[in-house]
């Protein structure tokens, strides 16, 4: 079998097309800079005297008009390729990005039918139906969920990746995009569609698992940050006080420290080895507990029966999980404290690299959580409907999770949205320092470590992670942007 | 009485076919000159095979050197790295450096021989007990000081101070150390006169000259014993530090009123220290800021090659073993271990793990620079073979856990036989340790990778490694044929006559088994066109005496 | 004032102890020590061998008295060789007399302690450091502050206008961009012979011999190493520009959103619909008062830089702090990297100070109590 190209069998006429949309575009806005700095305005609406309303059009309405329609072409011929990687029937004539597009078929589809749905039922949606009003919002969100399908269908159910993450073919090694595998396997897939890193390991599935990797992580990582400087920063900005002092210096003594310092320091084997991320773990992963526990019991203690059963339920699970995340009965080099938990209770073991990882991640990003936090509670506690709470007598747990915290979402969603992007970044950088997760994962940052040392002969192992990290990074932002937009409208 | 010295340095290596054939073309005109020489030694000749030739007679110092023209300043990409007592030396770098001024009595030389620097010559006894050295007279140190024998013995007394923390001198030094004292051993080293020094050790080893010419083994001034150079300055070379800022560069500069004992070319020369990372050195040549690189690896040798840089290439016994351990199950059994090897085309492992850059080896650990390499007939790859013998053993469920340390060339080589022993038809799972741990339990892992390091004679290995129960042995080899002849070999000074029981060592490693051992590697560094005697050295030394630019 | 300053100092000096005594922990963790003597002595030592040459350099003792020795609170080690007699210790210099040694020298003695790793004084190696990345912070402050603040007044004089989306978008895009994306980007295009600009440079005559544009081989250098004693346009252009760029965004975004709010406030409307031209407003009415946010942001973001700082140095091969911090932690260097997390720290600290100051002088509707 051949090498494919990139565009396939309708390269032949959608290639041009694209090229004059792209040369369309460039001429549009050399002349639309060139009018604007002529001094030619654009046209505006005329009201004639007869009540009719009539748009009187300037060069630099045209200019900009075409620069529309050329990205309208551009925009048409790429969801030509896709279209083409569907109805094709070789992948010889789909080329790599038809052949890319079929493979990720079922993330066109859960994207469409997510946006068809939330699109009809928008108004009953809240804050998120409303960032189906924002174009930025709805372009940072087509991003974002794009990955998180593409990690769905990668991770859970692998249906993108066309090779295994780690399974390497010596003959691909540092191959070109579209390269053909030389003796296939039967039911292998017989292209590279995205080439081979200096492994011999398909890039375009590694990308996709390294999706899975990355937003199995961030996600969940910022979430225990968030739970860790909420659980703190609440009562920090509402008692006020010594609690107060004392957590706000802690936070700022954590926010002092340069956080790469703190990487060094902290995932380096030896401090691995002397069990510092277990006794973090410990610390850290404390706080989601008592915030559930504490969430619950504040909301039901009027109603002990249900009260019971919540919180039993959460201390119960969290305590499960607790216990299994921070314990690891088979690594005999653990201090004894982190082996006493027995085998049968404990659900899953993580491995140390990543253990540390993840606790950094955390222990980086939940000061700034806590600060945030602690500055709206100052703010909001003030407001009357606390006052009305603290009247009725609710505690103070109450009126904090039920009262406050509600009403402090819309910056905390947002902040939330950046600081996932920030995490994904802050694990990058960790993979290029080569303290990541572990060697053959194929996450963004190790791989674009990898990739570079060997990038001015061989960009294609480094280029499509460190797009996909750009991408994932910049639809967080923008989806965060259209989130805020759309609050401050509230 | 052998004369060591009595080598093959002069006449280099035996030609080449293919050489051969460039030098015809060469004289039909076909062939510059240069590019005559960049072809040919990069087959293996010695420059001064490579001359001869042509028939040209090239301007040479002492038979096999280039000679440079004068002056000149000349940047060489290598870590600085802390000095230190030159005894705990644990990187090649810091005795580069160092070489500029503290010279050694005996240097190792790429095509598998040793030449004296401070030693006019030596000889060993027929048992190889005694060994007598032979100063060269004449050589001053910098303070003023004549070079005698009391620095010698000064210095091997210091070798052999194994309470010194991290002197790896004393292990070089074998018997010469007291067991119980861990200083050297009465009588062990005697002065004879003003330029002779007598060592004497209470068995037979023929390891003292390859330790003699190894990195930690730089010769201090008899006071200074213990010290770090970079405090004193004192040595016999003809340089000086006059800059050192550890991780960025320093600077050795020709000491003023120092008469050094032989000619020496360069003004000046600048350590440049990149880092670690290869990108950065291939940024850093393209950026100009350095003419020659301490060693170049991988995909960038073709990376220099591309920017016109002169590439050189040594082959050194330099390998990766991936070994199973007998003591465990199932790899007590002879047959999955022949299996083992037979599903490995060894020259698979070579081109992934390390870029095809390298000779393919035969599973034996000798390698064919060693003076004793005995040839023996070619393996085969079989891996339907190695299912049949792997069905036989009756173990062909076993689940073959390959273990390996977490580093590039090293765990690529491990992947690439984990992928072979799949296709025979093995159940193999990886398990990849990182660097930290990895070396804890080395030698026990029940099927793992390692990496050997470059040694000068053949059976230094053999005795570290697949003696019975010696410390070194991962493999769990006990065989008492093999003992023997190897304590028979160990006496043997001459590498003619050892070649004839190697032959049966080796031949004994690969019916057992004992290990697979798929490649030899070979070493690049580049050097900006116009440098000579910038050639990579098989132990990564740079020897600054020699280096100059091409008049 | 002066008391909100020397609180604030108090609050410093505090939040520095704290900081190394962790950092002092963890670099005295013992697996950290075993690879600090492995490293200085030998890396095949055996682990007694570990133990005593810990033991011979000082490292022996309890962890809260080795770190009273470096503040200077407690004297310094001395130990006297069983054989030879010959006294070691903390404070007694190569070839200094045990009696003359002062008794104490620590941080409180201005005695910074010794690195290991660069075989030289911590006094020594580190304000030379600081120089280069100082110079390297100026210039990418001197690229990233102007360009921004312009971005953002630009973006934010006209909120919504197709001008405001294209710069938002383009700043949102290069906070989404790490400087070890970017940064190794800029070296494909623009600073190797075999990809990029610089073939066809060289191809054209612009490059290499007799090349208008300088006898390099390529158009930018990927590596800033000359740049440390002679900054060039061609080997500092892409570090700077590599760190400015991620930080460029945000300052921009906060000054965009400051210059719209201050846009739709009520003076500027007055002086609007008295007819005072755009331009006019933009320049003499809004632009001060727009600013004041983002100097408090400019400030904070010298911190934030650093990590930037420490990946481009390393990408560049440039030897300052960063590089220097990354070296020291990466071989245990306990006593320079105490040294440089007390830079750090009091970056950090100096700048929210200056910060909070700045933003009184700027705004007088502010008061410090």
């Amino acid at each position: 079998m051949e090498q494919l190209t990139w565009s396939g069998s309708f390269g032949a006429f959608l290639n041009p097309l694209m090229l004059v949309s792209v040369v369309i575009f460039i001429a549009g806005f050399i002349a639309n800079t060139v009018l604007t700095i002529a001094g030619v305005r654009a046209g505006e609406l005329e009201f004639s005297g007869d009540g009719t309303v009539s748009v009187s059009r300037t060069p630099l309405d045209y200019a900009l008009m075409t620069m529309k329609y050329a990205v309208l072409l551009f925009v048409l011929c790429c969801l030509g390729y896709i279209v083409g990687g569907l109805v094709l029937p070789t992948t010889e004539a789909k080329g790599i990005l038809g052949a890319m597009a079929l493979r990720l078929l079922p993330v066109w589809i859960a994207l469409i039918t997510t946006f068809a749905l939330s699109i009809y039922f928008k108004r009953k949606l809240g804050l998120y139906g409303k960032l189906f009003d924002s174009p930025i919002g709805m372009a940072g969100f087509a991003l974002v969920m794009f990955w998180v399908f593409a990690a769905v269908f990668s991770g859970i159910f692998p249906l993108v990746p066309t090779h295994g993450a780690i399974d390497l073919i010596s003959g691909m090694r540092n191959e070109l995009p579209g390269m053909a595998i030389a003796t296939p396997d039967e039911g292998e897939y017989p292209f590279y569609l995205l080439g081979g890193d200096n492994l011999g390991r398909d890039v375009f599935s590694r990308v996709f698992f390294g999706a899975a990797d990355v937003l199995a992580i961030t996600p969940v990582a910022t979430l225990f940050a968030f739970m860790v400087g909420i659980t703190l920063g609440l009562p920090a900005g509402y008692f006020g006080g010594t609690l107060d002092t004392v957590l706000t210096f802690i936070a700022n003594l954590a926010l002092a420290f340069p956080v790469i310092l703190l990487f060094f320091l902290l995932v380096t084997p030896e401090i691995v080895a002397a069990g510092v991320p277990q006794y973090m773990s410990m610390v850290l992963f404390l706080f989601p507990i008592i915030f559930l526990v504490v969430l619950f019991n504040s909301r039901f203690h009027t109603d002990p029966t249900r009260r019971n059963i919540y919180v039993g339920i959460a201390a119960v699970v969290g305590f499960w999980a607790y216990f299994s995340l921070i314990s690891n009965a088979d690594d005999g080099d653990l201090p004894l404290i982190f082996r006493i938990w027995p085998e049968y209770l404990d659900g899953f073991d993580i491995a140390g690299n990543l253990l540390i990882v993840f606790v950094s991640v955390v222990f980086v990003n939940s000061p700034t959580v806590f600060r945030i936090v602690r500055g709206i509670t100052l703010d909001v506690k003030t407001r009357d409907y606390v006052a009305a709470a603290q009247t009725r007598g609710e505690g103070p747990w109450y009126i904090m999770l039920w009262e406050i915290l509600p009403n402090a979402r819309g910056p905390l969603i947002v902040d939330f949205c950046l600081r996932i992007g920030y995490t994904t970044i802050l694990l990058g950088t960790l993979g290029f320092f080569g303290l990541g997760v572990s060697p053959e994962s194929p996450d963004w940052g190790s791989t674009i470590n990898e990739g570079r040392r060997l990038l001015t002969i061989y960009p294609h192992p480094a280029l499509p992670p460190a797009l996909a990290l750009m991408s994932l990074v910049l639809g967080l932002n923008l989806l965060a942007d259209g989130l805020r937009e759309e609050s401050l409208k509230d | 009485m052998r004369d060591f010295t009595d080598g093959s340095a002069d006449t280099g290596m035996t030609t080449h076919p293919v050489a051969e054939m460039y030098a015809a073309e060469h004289k039909a005109g076909k062939l510059d000159r240069r590019e005559f020489l960049v072809r040919s030694t990069a087959l293996g000749l010695s420059a001064a095979a490579a001359y001869s030739l042509i028939g040209a007679s090239p301007a040479l110092a002492d038979g096999h050197r280039a000679v440079p023209a004068a002056g000149g300043t000349l940047r060489i990409q290598s870590e600085v790295r802390a000095l230190k007592d030159p005894r705990t030396y644990d990187w090649s770098q810091m005795a580069n450096v160092t070489r500029g001024f503290l010279e050694y009595l005996i240097q190792y030389n790429n095509d598998g021989t040793f030449e004296g620097v401070l030693l006019e010559s030596w000889e060993a006894n027929d048992d190889a007990t005694v060994y007598t050295l032979n100063l060269r007279q004449g050589i001053t140190w910098n303070n003023g000081d004549a070079f005698t024998a009391e620095d010698v013995a000064a210095n091997v007394t210091g070798w052999c101070d194994s309470t010194v923390e991290g002197n790896s001198m004393a292990t070089r030094m074998g018997g010469l150390v007291d067991a119980d004292t861990g200083v050297i051993r009465e009588g062990g080293v005697e002065i004879v006169d003003d330029y002779t020094v007598r060592v004497t050790f209470p068995a037979p080893d023929i390891t003292l000259v390859p330790g003699l010419a190894d990195y930690p083994a730089a010769v201090q001034h008899r006071d200074f014993i213990g010290t770090n150079p970079a405090d004193h300055g004192v040595g016999t070379g003809a340089y000086e530090i006059t800059e050192y800022e550890v991780g960025v560069q320093a600077t050795l500069s020709r000491k003023e009123g120092h008469t050094y004992w032989r000619d020496t070319y360069l003004d000046e020369l600048v350590f440049v220290d990149l880092g670690q990372d290869p990108a950065a050195w291939f940024a850093g040549a393209e950026a100009d800021e350095f003419d020659m690189t301490y060693e170049t690896v991988g995909e960038f040798v073709d990376l220099f090659d591309a920017i016109g840089w002169n590439r050189t290439e040594v082959i050194t016994a330099a390998t990766v073993v991936v070994r199973p351990n007998q003591n465990n199950a199932p790899y007590d059994d002879v047959r999955v271990r022949r299996a083992i090897q037979m599903a490995v085309d060894n020259e698979v492992c070579m081109v992934l793990g390390i870029n095809g850059q390298g000779v393919v080896a035969e599973n034996h650990h000798v390698c064919p620079i060693h003076p004793e390499y005995a040839e023996l007939p070619p393996l085969v790859h079989d891996p339907a073979g190695a299912q049949a013998l792997l069905e036989e053993s009756g173990h062909a469920d076993f689940e073959f856990e390959l273990v390996s340390i977490d580093d590039d060339y090293r765990k690529n080589t491990t992947d690439a036989v984990a992928a072979q022993l799949r296709d025979a038809g093995f159940n193999v799972t990886r398990t990849i340790i990182p660097g930290s741990t990895f070396w804890n339990d080395w030698t026990t892992y029940p099927f793992s990778s390692t990496n050997w390091n470059h040694r000068e004679l053949g059976v230094q290995v053999l005795n570290l490694a697949y003696r019975s129960g010696v410390p070194w042995n991962e493999s769990g080899f006990a065989n008492e044929e093999f003992d023997t002849l190897l304590t028979e070999a160990n006496g043997i000074v001459d590498a003619d006559a050892r070649r004839v029981v190697m032959a049966r060592l080796e031949a004994i490693m690969q019916e057992e088994g004992v290990t697979l051992q798929p490649y030899w590697r070979s070493l690049f560094n580049h050097t900006r066109p116009g440098v000579v005697n910038g050639h990579m050295h098989t132990k990564f030394e740079i020897n600054v005496h020699y280096l100059g630019f091409e008049a | 004032m002066g008391a909100f300053i020397l609180r604030r100092t108090g609050v410093m000096i505090l939040t520095a102890l704290c900081l190394t005594l962790v950092v002092f922990f963890l670099t005295n963790l013992f697996p950290n020590l075993e690879k600090l003597a492995k490293t200085q002595g030998n890396a095949r030592m055996s682990d007694a061998e570990v133990v005593s040459w810990l033991d011979r350099n000082g490292y022996g003792g309890p962890m809260l008295v080795r770190y009273g020795e470096w503040l200077g609170v407690m004297p310094g080690w001395t130990r006297e060789d069983a054989e030879t007699g010959v006294i070691t210790g903390r404070c007694i210099d190569f070839g200094m007399d045990a009696a003359d040694a002062p008794v104490r020298c620590g941080l409180l003695q201005g005695d910074l302690g010794f690195s290991t790793v660069s075989d030289e004084d911590v006094g020594n190696v580190l304000p030379r450091r600081l120089m280069l990345t100082l110079k390297l912070m100026a210039y990418a402050f001197g690229l990233m502050v102007p360009a921004a603040l312009l971005i953002g007044v630009l973006a934010g004089m006209r909120e919504g206008s197709r001008l405001d989306r294209t710069l938002s978008t383009l700043s949102i895009a290069s906070t989404a961009t790490p400087e070890y994306v970017s940064g190794v980007i800029f070296i494909v295009l623009f600073a190797s012979t075999t990809a990029g600009v610089s073939g066809m440079l060289t191809e054209w005559g612009w490059l290499g011999d007799g090349g208008w544009l300088g006898d390099r081989r390529t158009l930018f250098l990927g590596s800033a190493r000359s740049a440390m004693t002679d900054i060039t346009f061609w080997n500092f252009t892409l570090p700077v520009t590599t760190i400015a760029l991620y930080g460029m965004g945000y300052i921009a975004r906060m000054t965009r959103a400051s210059m719209a709010e201050v846009m739709t406030a009520q003076y500027i409307r007055t002086a609007r619909l008295k007819g005072v031209s755009f331009r006019n407003i933009v320049l003499k009415h809004a632009l001060r008062n727009a600013l004041i946010a983002p100097f408090t942001v400019i400030m904070l973001q010298f911190p934030w830089l650093l990590t930037g700082v420490v990946i481009v140095e390393t990408l560049f091969n440039y030897n300052g702090f960063g590089w220097t911090m990354v070296q020291a932690a990466s071989n245990n260097d306990i006593e320079l990297l105490l040294a440089c997390s007390i830079v750090a720290v009091f970056v950090v600290l100096l700048t929210q100070l200056i910060s909070d100051i700045g933003y009184v002088f700027l705004n007088p509707r502010i008061r410090i109590s």
